[in-house]
């Protein structure tokens, strides 16, 4: 990224603050990135552009004081109890990816622009989940840390934050530091130098460099930088597979202000069916990622021997889930109603951690289309891959532990450096095999391209060789043999494809402006040093004359999913008249949306409640079934039924309701006895 | 005229709040009855203003129905600030069925201040160390215990509104104390089909009928009515959130955990307390009391998460071997295998988020309340419990357990059955058990009970680190060069940071800084051999050194020091307090 263009953004963004001007209140242009003041500034704007249709939420305050903020779009805008189901957007929850916040923004503005998108529905949508880190995208030196600002004291010593990084060469970045040293386990890519590799003792490489970040050993404890500012990376205190003694997580999930909100908020926000993050991970392209060990198998649970003692069971071999329930029914007091969960949560089986089957279908479906979406969007080229999820990630926690359909989108990643082919047609192998004839006849070009390409000197051309060969000084076995023995050209080997794709980005789209070369630098403690490397932000964060375009061919997914949601409806109701006033009540519910009600996951984990379909009205009697029927779900495409038997003295008209929290409701009347 | 009789009905209003009839509550507190939630909080009171200069009263949270969750910290400041001395935590009544860990508090509080300037022991320990002591956790549980009709297992968790049955409703199908009596009891009905008969040796009691026999009852489960109309009973009472499964470490959501709550701390007094324990940087045990079943538990709670180091283990043993002897029939065991697993309980947060050596007391035992002479054999008949409380309850059966109730308690523990037409039911009986019974003891053996538990923290709190601090050597070895020896010593079992912290680096190590005006420390580091001069030197800020104190043992530092004149040596640990020695280098 080019310094002087953030510069440049730095002093917009000052020049703004100091005016006093709302940032949003000129047309909002995807040209630059935003820090999380504007980006409030920005939807508070919206609230005063759509009154009734927006309402501003501050959930919480950072460590370093800045406000959590995100925004509600809809019919039910700003009130508390809702009937309508809601889409929650989470952007930037590490605070290390500026174009998600834009993204959000954009986001938002589609929908308060067209009134379809929210008439049935509420969305929230929060442009920065992590605004102290993601402040630090516009603060000089440019570095970057997913944490905010809470202190913590990562080298256990006596002092807290007192070793942070410097920008000792003064060019505004934070770049590295690389050191020659005997006890260097690092080492110049032999093709492109500029790159360092982690040296391989077994292929005869020696690691001649240290390497560090760029700054200064404030604190004396002879390491570099080890105690800098910050804190919690709030895209990682999530509370499924929550990272302890993580250095970066904090001491336990929702300890943190920012991140404690969102726990509180979810829990009163049932009307929630489908979360989006913006960030790093892409859950449209691939699914939640599978193939974590730990996870209980319901087919061959054992039990341990003092329980086993109790159930009759035999510790010595596996049992299925329900072989359990059976034995722990009987036991069970009168009344209590023993459940899976129960169960599992008894014989501590632990927690799901891989993407239920059944939910897989659904993400592969979707994961499809979304590839010819971004075909339409000429947005397919070949990039490099999104970043894996995180353990404790929002994106993970929203479909285990709130068992929602959970969608990630990343926008950018470097492309992928296309593998330059060699030319294949000479080798040494290939040669042996020919006649000095067949050699002649490649032609000078190629055999030209071939020298050059094994490291013949600039002198010695084809013509040479060709002579050589017809004066019989020389043939194509012993040039064969000679080129065995050459030295092998120098190895890519260990370049890390990211450092690669990095290089080449910075090079043909930023003037290399994205990669500081290594200069001298006479450091205080270490002596001679050179100070380089990437840019940071390079890697994931594309130049603001892209973002436009990104955004527009990608963000629009959003509704796409959105328009999948489980929809219930009745899809008939019938009245069968049994005599002396007693009816059959049937009720066909069906899911018209293209997601299940509700996922796998939210079926085992029990927090989706079933559809609740209720007979309302006066003057009749449930013979058989419930006075609030639970069906707890319902196939994308699907229907159920419910039946009753009711009784009714006169002819009446009752109303059947279906009722749900995150997949909205239904009702319709029917007539007993009467007219039919 | 209006405006007088306005004033004269505030008045009467405000005498009705007085508690007229109310005993006051005065120190020394006595331990005849279990005290309500009011009377805990007066006692609390009482004990802050006999004992103003030692103790501070606190409220550290608001429960879900907004009462203050009282904290009562003991510190002498005469002998230093209460962070600077090792911390000593008790807790009690987590679930708020589980009186007596609240009773336990009070008379641990009370046996301390009473005893401070009598008893040498208690004046020495109540001198170095600080007591942190709650005796409710689960404030509302307490009260809706007292206050309401329950079953001795009801009101546990939370007032946190659960929808337990998932119907779209929350909290709507209560028991219901059908005959008034403030109980929960049982309800049977009269069924030639039923598995249960009368027992012969006792016709309030029931037991299996024999294959081929008739039967005579059939049991409905706990007194109520079905009041959501969806075919059970009883099945969506208060919450559920455990109040010991809500905590922040290795939480684990409701499937996975029954009773965790939505999230880690979701409970607002729990989470309160949570903060204000965490800020007690100096507790280096901690004591949290249930019933029941006479067990002193160690974690970890879960398997998964792996043994505690074994020198860790060696404290925790030290500690629950002795436990067992103060407190006869108690059993130290390890939670998850011993007991079951758990997730996100309190004493595994104070064991891995505060490095805490924590125990989980459950106390009293079923078999204190049998009906057996010395030489007799145990009496026949059905266990008591059946499944894992059987266990707790060593096996003693109901006859046994009703002829205590009618010769020790007058009846008082026991409901005999008696008829009563019941809404859906019909002809029923009600009876059983009542709420002060099963987990409770009967009010006479409350005394012993909680004196032989605050023994037991009181010999814990003994061994909480006790370090001293000593220049044992300042010998020149050139010139203005010295070489400077200290000895830290701890004279207790727990040393100054546990190993299970020490591994996870949960915070920094003690300290030990030379220091001195015309001195620099060369070289510093840790002295493994003293005989054999063998020293492992930091290369870096040498002058100051991290270091653990282990319990019973001592470790010790060499410097080598350039200059002349005073150096101080100075020691401070979270756990240990802080010291300071000068030496003069000559």
């Amino acid at each position: 990224m080019n310094p002087s263009r953030f510069l440049r953004w730095f002093f917009c963004g000052l020049l703004v603050v100091a005016l006093g001007l709302p940032a949003a209140a000129a047309e909002w242009a995807y040209d630059r990135y935003h820090r999380p003041a504007e980006l409030t500034s920005a939807l508070q704007e919206m609230v005063r552009a759509y009154p009734g249709v927006v309402k501003l939420h501050s959930l919480a305050k950072s460590s370093g004081g800045r406000e959590l903020v995100f925004i509600e779009i809809g019919p039910e805008a700003g009130k508390n109890q809702k009937t309508l189901p809601a889409v929650f957007v989470a952007a930037d929850m590490e605070g290390t990816t500026p174009i998600s916040a834009e993204a959000a923004l954009y986001l938002a503005k589609l929908v308060l622009e067209k009134a379809d998108l929210r008439a049935d529905r509420t969305w929230y949508i929060l442009p920065c989940g992590n605004p102290d880190a993601a402040a630090l995208f516009f603060e000089k030196p440019l570095r970057r840390d997913p944490r905010n600002a809470t202190p913590y004291n990562d080298d256990m010593d006596d002092q807290t934050d007192e070793d942070g990084v410097e920008d000792l060469n003064g060019d505004g970045l934070i770049t590295q530091m690389r050191v020659k040293d005997p006890e260097g386990e690092w080492m110049p890519v032999p093709v492109e130098p500029r790159l360092m590799k982690k040296a391989d003792w077994s292929k005869g490489e020696k690691g001649i460099y240290k390497l560090y970040t760029e700054g200064l050993d404030n604190d004396g404890d002879g390491s570099y930088n080890e105690d800098g500012p910050g804190g919690v990376d709030i895209g990682v205190t999530f509370p499924h597979l929550f990272k302890f003694f993580s250095p970066e997580t904090g001491p336990w999930s929702g300890r943190e202000a920012e991140t404690f909100a969102l726990l509180k908020f979810f829990d009163e926000h049932r009307e929630v069916g489908l979360t989006f993050v913006f960030g790093e991970t892409n859950f449209c392209l691939a699914p939640p990622r599978g193939g974590r060990k730990g996870e209980a198998d319901l087919n061959q649970i054992k039990i341990p021997e003092q329980m086993a003692g109790f159930l009759n069971a035999d510790p010595n071999r596996t049992y299925t889930m329900a072989e359990i329930m059976e034995m722990v029914k009987p036991l069970a007091p009168p009344g209590m109603e023993v459940t899976e969960s129960m169960i599992a949560s008894f014989l501590g089986l632990g927690a799901v951690v891989n993407p239920l089957e059944d939910d897989l279908k659904f993400y592969k479906e979707l994961s499809e289309k979304f590839k010819e979406f971004l075909k339409a969007a000429k947005l397919d080229a070949k990039r490099l891959d999104p970043a894996p999820d995180k353990d404790g990630s929002f994106e993970l926690w929203s479909y285990y532990h709130l068992g929602l359909p959970s969608f990630a989108l990343d926008f950018w990643t470097l492309p992928e450096v296309k593998e330059e082919k060699k030319d294949e047609e000479i080798t040494a192998e290939k040669m042996e095999k020919m006649t000095n004839e067949e050699f002649i006849a490649l032609g000078e070009e190629k055999v030209d391209a071939f020298l050059k390409s094994v490291g013949a000197p600039d002198q010695f051309k084809a013509k040479q060789v060709f002579e050589l060969l017809k004066g019989g000084k020389m043939d194509t076995k012993k040039m064969a043999e000679m080129l065995k023995q050459m030295p092998k050209p120098p190895s890519e080997e260990g370049t890390d494809p990211k450092d690669k794709a990095l290089l080449a980005w910075s090079n043909k789209e930023l003037e290399g402006k994205g990669f500081v070369d290594w200069k001298p630098f006479n450091h205080p403690t270490l002596g001679e040093v050179e100070i380089g490397g990437a840019v940071p932000f390079t890697d994931n964060t594309p130049p603001p004359r892209m973002i436009g375009e990104l955004l527009k061919g990608q963000v629009p997914w959003v509704f796409e999913v959105a328009k999948k949601m489980p929809r219930i409806k009745i899809a008939d109701a019938k009245v069968k008249m049994l005599g002396a006033g007693v009816y059959e009540v049937k009720v066909w519910v069906e899911n018209s949306g293209g997601l299940p009600y509700p996922t796998a996951m939210g079926r085992r984990n029990e927090r989706i409640l079933p559809v609740i379909i209720t007979l309302n009205g006066q003057g009749f009697d449930i013979l058989e079934g419930k006075t609030r029927c639970l069906v707890p779900s319902v196939q994308a495409q699907g229907t159920q039924t419910a039946t009753w038997i009711v009784h009714a003295e006169r002819p009446i008209r009752i109303e059947i309701k279906a009722e749900t929290q995150t997949a909205w409701r239904d009702s319709r009347t029917v007539d007993l006895g009467g007219a039919k | 005229m209006k405006k007088l009789i306005g004033f004269g009905l505030l008045l009467t209003t405000l005498g009705f709040s007085l508690p007229a009839d109310k005993a006051q509550i005065t120190v020394p507190l006595s331990f005849d009855h279990y005290y309500t939630l009011d009377q805990v909080y007066d006692a609390l009171k009482a004990l802050n203003s006999a004992f103003p200069e030692f103790t501070t009263l606190e409220v550290a949270g608001k429960s879900e129905e907004g009462r203050p969750l009282y904290v009562m910290t003991i510190n002498n400041p005469k002998t230093g600030a209460s962070l600077d001395k090792p911390g000593v935590y008790v807790d009690g009544n987590i679930h708020g069925n589980e009186l007596q860990g609240g009773d336990i508090s009070l008379y641990l509080l009370d046996y301390l201040l009473g005893n401070y300037g009598k008893n040498p022991e208690i004046t020495r320990l109540v001198d170095r160390t600080c007591f942190y002591v709650v005796p409710v956790v689960n404030v509302d549980g307490r009260y809706h215990f007292f206050a309401d009709a329950n079953t001795s297992d009801s009101n546990r968790g939370l007032r946190i509104a659960t929808d337990d049955d998932h119907d779209g409703l929350v909290d709507e199908d209560f028991p219901d104390d059908l005959d008034g009596d403030g109980n929960i009891c049982l309800m049977r009905v009269k069924d030639p089909f039923g598995r249960l008969k009368t027992d012969p040796e006792d016709a309030r009691l029931m037991i299996p009928v024999k294959p081929g026999e008739t039967g005579e009852w059939t049991m409905l489960g706990e007194e109520g009515i079905d009041n959501d109309g969806d075919g059970r009973l009883n099945e969506d009472g208060e919450g559920y959130v455990d109040t010991n499964r809500n905590w922040g470490f290795d939480w684990a959501p409701p499937y996975v955990q029954s009773g965790s709550g939505e999230y880690p701390f979701s409970g607002t007094g729990v989470r309160g307390l949570a903060r204000w324990i965490a800020a007690k940087t100096n507790i280096c045990i901690g004591w949290s009391f249930h019933n029941m079943g006479g067990m002193v538990l160690r974690g970890p709670s879960r398997k998964g998460l792996g043994e505690y180091p074994q020198q860790d283990i060696a404290v925790y043993d030290y500690l629950g071997k002795q436990a067992e002897r103060i407190i006869p029939g108690y059993r130290y065991l390890l939670s998850w295998k011993d007991l079951y697993t758990t997730y996100g309980d309190s004493v595994e947060w104070l064991s891995s988020s505060l490095g805490v050596y924590a125990y989980c007391a459950e106390v009293f035992q079923m078999q204190t309340e049998s009906f057996r002479g010395t030489a007799e054999k145990p009496e026949g008949g059905s266990p008591a419990e059946e499944g894992m409380m059987a266990m707790l309850s060593g096996g003693i059966t109901d006859r046994e357990r009703i002829k205590f109730s009618d010769n020790l308690a007058q009846g008082e523990l026991y409901k005999p059955w008696k008829a009563f037409k019941h809404p859906t039911y019909g002809d029923i009986e009600i009876g059983g058990w009542v709420k002060m019974s099963s987990r409770l003891s009967a009010s006479f053996m409350i005394k012993d009970l909680v004196h032989r538990n605050a023994m037991n923290v009181v010999f814990s709190a003994k061994h909480v680190p006790e370090v001293g601090l000593e220049v044992t050597e300042v010998k020149p070895v050139g010139k203005n060069l010295y070489r400077v020896r200290t000895r830290l010593v701890n004279s207790k079992a727990i040393p100054t940071m546990s190993y299970l912290a020490q591994k996870t680096s949960l915070y920094p190590k003690d300290m030990l800084k030379v220091t001195g005006t015309g001195a620099k420390v060369v070289a510093g580091g840790l002295l493994i051999d003293p005989y054999r001069d063998q020293v492992t030197y930091k290369k870096y800020r040498p002058e100051v050194q991290f270091l653990v104190v282990p319990g019973f043992g001592k470790v010790e530092h060499q410097f080598l020091v350039e200059g002349t004149g005073e150096i101080m040596v100075k020691y401070e640990s979270q756990h240990a307090g802080k010291l300071a020695k000068t030496a003069v280098l000559k």
